[in-house]
């Protein structure tokens, strides 16, 4: 019982403590970002190949975001996809209506 | 003394992790085309290959061998391997955006940097003491960064080199890495 029962023990008990770590290491460190960026990168292949030229998808979504790149830059994207996208970042672009 | 001294010169040039023993291949050619990033990328692997091949060392002499429960250490240090990687992307992130940015996916891909497990279970199989288990994987991480920025400074000549055509881009990096290679093949049996 006891072969089983101490290095699942051992096992649990590590990845309890570093994933806490990694909790108050993200806390202390926390980086406020643009909220939009992970809407875009939802609507991008998310296959980080690089073929833009970014390093990967989060760059481009940033890219985009700044109006450094354009949809079409992403190569295995789908035609319809990138419509998609394109209407995301118009709507994004779009200046606010009152409301 | 003299012992620590081979030793460190054995990690850094003789066993070269990149060029002689062909761990961490990957970053080698992903991220060595602009020396910004491969230096950036030299020191966050020397930063993790340190801190995790201590932790993994204290991890294994005073937790797995007391238990007897040495086959756990594959899965243990994967775990703090990525464990730690991950803390550095989020110290990065803060610390360096610009860096961070230039990194990219290579940085989360530390984790599976097959140089940084590679050093932890070489550092148990040679039998180190904490001192010279310290000593051989600073040396070996730096030996790394060495490799990294020679490499990148030739990219970026390369890029400028008058390169038949069918060669240009990767087939001729990893021509010059295969030259490295061989000269670094010939510092065998000096220490």
């Amino acid at each position: 019982m006891s072969q089983v029962l101490i290095p699942a023990l051992v096992l649990a008990g590590l990845g309890f403590v570093l994933g806490f770590l990694i909790f108050l290491v993200g806390k202390y460190f926390y980086v406020e970002e643009d909220n939009r960026i992970e809407g875009i990168v939802e609507l991008l292949p998310k296959y980080n190949c690089g073929a833009c030229g970014y390093p990967g998808c989060k760059e481009m979504a940033i890219g985009l975001l700044a109006k450094e790149s354009k949809p079409a830059m992403c190569k295995p994207m789908k035609k319809e996809d990138a419509e998609v996208l394109q209407k995301h970042l118009d709507a994004l672009f779009a200046p606010k209506t009152e409301a | 003394m003299s012992s620590l001294i081979s030793l460190a010169f054995a990690a850094f040039i003789v066993q070269n992790i990149i060029l002689t023993q062909f761990l961490g291949i990957c970053p080698f050619l992903g991220v060595s085309r602009k020396r910004s990033a491969a230096v950036g990328m030299g020191i966050a692997v020397v930063f993790v290959i340190v801190l995790s091949s201590s932790i993994t060392w204290l991890l294994y002499h005073y937790v797995l061998a007391e238990l007897h429960i040495e086959y756990l250490r594959t899965i243990v240090f994967i775990l703090v391997i990525a464990s730690l990687v991950q803390m550095v992307e989020i110290f990065l992130k803060k610390i360096s955006p610009a860096l961070y940015k230039a990194l990219g996916i290579y940085l989360p891909l530390i984790t599976t940097n097959c140089a940084v497990l590679g050093v932890a279970i070489i550092n148990i199989n040679n039998g180190y003491n904490f001192l010279e288990m310290l000593v051989y994987s600073t040396f070996i991480s730096l030996g790394f960064l060495f490799v990294m920025v020679i490499f990148s400074m030739m990219r970026e000549k390369l890029d400028f080199a008058p390169v038949p055509k069918a060669f240009k881009g990767t087939p001729i990096a990893l021509i010059v890495a295969a030259i490295l290679a061989l000269i670094f093949t010939r510092f065998g049996g000096i220490v």
